[in-house]
């Protein structure tokens, strides 16, 4: 087995003079910046030298007069970063999609909000900004201009396909187009999928993302380090605590800030509440999704108290606004810990039960067993992560591989199944909430005193960082560059949801109607967290003028 | 029977329309209270008594709200449809006995349980068409599902019927409920259970929600339905219930027939009606709180591949029986 190290040595041997810096500013974090145009033999030797090998997500960086390309590529808890420049006259490289088809979403990403193209990309379209926006118009460049979207009349770029449904090809063709979204009943968040139907079976897919846009990273340019705090962690109301560590985490290792071990152990302990109840909102959303009200009604009036728990540590219910730089906000009274403790035995019994119906009741495993078969090798390629990866068998969970917080100090098992399915997906999370439970007894028990906090300044000096934090979803990744100032010059999030909604294809491809919900719900597709990129100015806004004339084209086309 | 004052007044009041309305909104709040107590929930609460008048709200919320038909749609049958579901299933109501009698007195025959079997079907397949006439793919999809499902259970259901028939010797409903001295679910329980089970598909609820299974399908065959059409198909789902439960009550369990006390025997007949029927609905909730919904092909191919040769079986049971439970039968 070769390790990391060695890899990157020999990266650099074999490379040679193509390698024009190489750095590992902290143990297992390499940023390797490669001569224009040779990432592709830089990645495909990764692969081919290191097993458990995917790519995490490509950064896009406008620096003025190049674009700098960042392929965060994961290997066995460490991250090498392949940088790769391209003018920005001439924004043009290769894929990587064939040597790694997991990328083919994040290659699509940078394309949209930086207009870097992408040769022999297989299709290279918008994903994340809405149909209408000004071609030629990218909102992560330094340079963009929001005045280019207050032009009147909307540029709509072929049909508007809000229309529900209708034959495909033509009226002879038994297949019929359902669209699913952006508004419906199994969908919590506003997102599209239009399925071609033949009969009751999906013969196939095409999601569209980016219903849930707030320009989040443009946004995050025009704060400073620790007003973004706030702004990151409203990029998602249910794993609000691991975006809010992660960023923080990603700062501490640009400043070089050494946080107490105190303020370790209450991130963790937060960190680990936030799993517990963002695990149990979807165990119950999953019982309402299979009709099964029931579960659905009583998992979430046992998350209840989880949130009181919240309340009582933090003082919010979901949004705890508890992690910052430098350490966490408030500190933890002894009395307090009977006070967790006590709901948290009490779930852990309620747990079991759960686990048993998960286990026994012959209607839930009826449309939960064998649906939505995620095949480890096809996990492998799409680099799916967190419990999706783990519920066909991958043992991948950042905190143990990439241990942060307090993780290297607390003892905890990773859960895999090896049944691929939506149930093994399910049963993943069902005992992860066990696994958090002793996590949060643990911590809580050997919670060192001392500080919760040190001051952090609030310029910090020029340099970058990879922070990733195991979210309730998955590997979370933050990428965050500053140039000396108070203000970052890129945050870069990489949500767990958008390196797993790329398996969803492959997952309902010839299964029935009745096994989207129970497929989709076991990804727990979060799109708000997806969703965050590119940018809507909020005072000025996007007008819409529909003239008349307008609105009597789209009838007629329609 | 005459038609005079007693004759409107059966067939208007009670226990006719009016009754047959009021009993369902009843059982419509009856419903969703059970659910709601099984599932640690409230349920109706703030409309009227513990909330006894909330369907009667939703119903005048769902009259006063915009019609709307689409532009696609087939008009006719769109419009049709949810009144000949409703109209069907409470005509069907005149032949089951609720206080002792008929709605209309001696109008039952020989070989009305079979009438009201094909009225029931019919009374299904209006739903098909109110699903397939809207031209929405989630109803259009519905609509084929109600039809599918209706393959499977269909069958089963109607020779699960049967059985009582054979064991009273008579295919006329109040027939067969005057007969059970002992009710026949105490002598052939397991008619009892299968019947129920089919029969929750039938009615569309849990773990056979199917045909408007939200979280995939929207409303499934209703998708399009608005305001007072919707009306009409939600009151026609409530009084299907109730008719449902009317055929557990009449075939399994002595109809209204049970002990007088005292006073009018009419008034007791109905006072044991409702009682059972509100035991059948509990018990059918009770099934419907403790599934999660099965899909479409499972229900279908454990419909064919079990229920059928089940239900046969159970059939030839019931007749192979019959000389033994004879003398249990009045």
């Amino acid at each position: 087995m070769t390790t990391v190290k060695e890899a990157v040595r020999l990266l650099e041997d074999k490379l040679g003079n193509k390698v024009m810096e190489c750095k590992t500013p902290e143990p297992r974090r390499t940023y390797v910046l490669i001569k224009s145009g040779y990432h592709r033999d830089a990645i495909s030797l990764l692969l081919e030298t290191l097993s458990e090998t995917g790519i995490s997500t490509i950064t896009g960086t406008d620096l003025g007069n190049e674009i700098e390309l960042n392929y965060h590529i994961r290997c066995r808890g460490s991250v090498i970063t392949i940088k790769n420049r391209v003018p920005k006259e001439k924004p043009q490289i290769m894929t990587i999609t064939d040597l790694i088809p997991g990328a083919t979403l994040y290659e699509r990403e940078v394309f949209d909000l930086l207009g870097v193209i992408f040769e022999g990309h297989p299709h290279l379209e918008r994903l994340v900004l809405s149909d209408d926006w000004p071609e030629g118009s990218y909102p992560l460049r330094k340079d963009w201009d929001p005045t280019v979207l207050e032009e009147d009349a909307p540029n709509l770029r072929g049909q508007p396909s809000v229309m529900n449904g209708g034959d495909v090809e033509g009226a002879t063709s038994p297949v019929v187009n359902v669209v699913m979204g952006p508004q419906h009943p199994a969908l919590h968040e506003p997102e599209r999928f239009s399925f071609k139907i033949d009969g009751e079976v999906v013969v196939d897919v095409e999601p569209r993302l980016g219903y849930v846009h707030r320009g989040i990273e443009k946004a995050a340019e025009r704060l400073m380090f620790f007003q973004d705090v706030y702004l990151i962690e409203r990029i998602c109301g249910i794993c609000n605590a691991a975006h809010a560590l992660c960023f923080s985490q990603a700062v501490e290792s640009i400043g070089n800030i050494e946080i107490p071990s105190r303020a370790r152990y209450l991130r963790t302990i937060i960190h680990e509440l936030n799993r517990i109840h963002s695990h149990l909102l979807l165990l119950g959303v999953t019982g309402f999704e299979l009709g099964y009200e029931t579960l659905f009604q009583y998992v979430w009036r046992d998350r209840e108290p989880v949130l009181d728990v919240m309340e009582m540590i933090t003082g919010n219910r979901i949004l705890t606004d508890f992690i910052t730089i430098g350490g966490v906000r408030r500190d933890l009274k002894p009395e307090t810990h009977e006070k967790i403790k006590k709901p948290m035995k009490k779930l852990k019994k309620r747990m079991k039960f759960y686990k048993n119906i998960f286990e026994e009741d012959p209607t839930l495993r009826l449309r939960t067993k064998g649906v939505g078969i995620l095949k480890p090798s096809s996990a492998k390629k799409m680099c799916v992560v967190g419990p999706v990866a783990r519920g066909s068998g991958i043992s991948l969970d950042i905190r143990r591989d990439d241990a942060y917080a307090a993780y290297d100090e607390i003892p905890f098992n990773v859960i895999t199944y090896k049944d691929c399915d939506s149930w093994a997906r399910l049963m993943v999370r069902v005992e992860e909430v066990v696994e958090s439970i002793d996590i949060i007894n643990y911590a809580l028990d050997h919670l060192p005193s001392g500080p919760y906090r040190v001051k952090v300044p609030r310029r910090q000096p020029e340099g970058e960082s990879v922070s990733r934090v195991e979210a309730p979803r998955g590997e979370l990744l933050h990428y965050v560059k500053s140039d000396g100032s108070a203000y970052p010059y890129r945050v870069k999030v990489r949500s767990p949801t958008l390196a797993n909604i790329i398996s969803f294809r492959e997952i309902i491809r010839g299964s029935y109607i009745a096994d989207i919900p129970a497929a989709l719900i076991s990804l727990d597709p979060c799109f708000s967290c997806t969703d965050r990129m590119s940018f809507v100015e909020v005072n000025n806004g996007r007008k819409w003028h529909w003239s008349l004339e307008d609105i009597k084209r789209l009838k007629k086309r329609s | 029977m005459p038609i005079d004052l007693v004759f409107f007044l059966r067939v208007l009041i009670f226990p006719g329309f009016v009754f047959l309305l009021a009993f369902s909104l009843f059982c419509d709040w009856f419903e969703r209270k059970i659910r709601a107590r099984m599932q640690n929930r409230m349920g109706p609460s703030y409309t009227g008594p513990a909330g006894l008048l909330q369907p009667i709200a939703d119903y005048i919320k769902l009259l006063t709200k915009e019609d709307i038909i689409p532009a696609q749609a087939t008009r006719l049958l769109f419009t049709v449809a949810p009144v000949l579901a409703v109209s069907l299933f409470v005509f069907t109501f005149y032949y089951i006995p609720i206080d002792g009698l008929n709605i209309i007195p001696n109008s039952s025959f020989e070989g009305d349980l079979i009438l009201v079997l094909v009225l029931i079907t019919i009374a299904e397949f209006t739903m098909f068409l109110s699903g397939w006439s809207s031209t929405n793919p989630y109803s259009g999809i519905g609509a084929t599902r109600v039809l599918t499902q209706f393959l499977g259970y269909d069958i089963p259901l109607i020779v699960f019927a049967i059985g009582p028939a054979f064991l009273s010797g008579s295919l006329s409903i109040s027939t067969i409920a005057r007969k059970q001295t002992v009710p026949f679910v105490a002598l052939t329980p397991w008619t009892f259970i299968l019947f129920i089970i089919t029969l929750q598909a039938e009615l569309g609820k849990d773990p056979f929600d199917i045909p408007h299974a939200e979280t995939e399908i929207v409303a499934g065959y209703v998708t399009e339905f608005s305001g007072r059409r919707l009306a009409f198909i939600e009151i026609a789902k409530d009084i299907q219930v109730v008719l449902g439960a009317t055929l557990v009550t009449v075939l399994f369990l002595g109809g209204p027939y049970g002990p007088v006390l005292f006073g009018s025997s009419a008034v007791w007949y109905t006072f044991w009606f409702i009682v059972k029927v509100l035991a059948v609905i509990f018990l059918l909730e009770y099934v419907g709180s403790v599934a999660a919904r099965l899909r479409i092909d499972q229900v279908v191919r454990a419909n064919w591949r079990w229920m059928m040769p089940i239900s046969l079986l159970v059939l030839a049971l019931t007749i192979v029986c019959q000389p033994l439970l004879s003398p249990l039968v009045g």
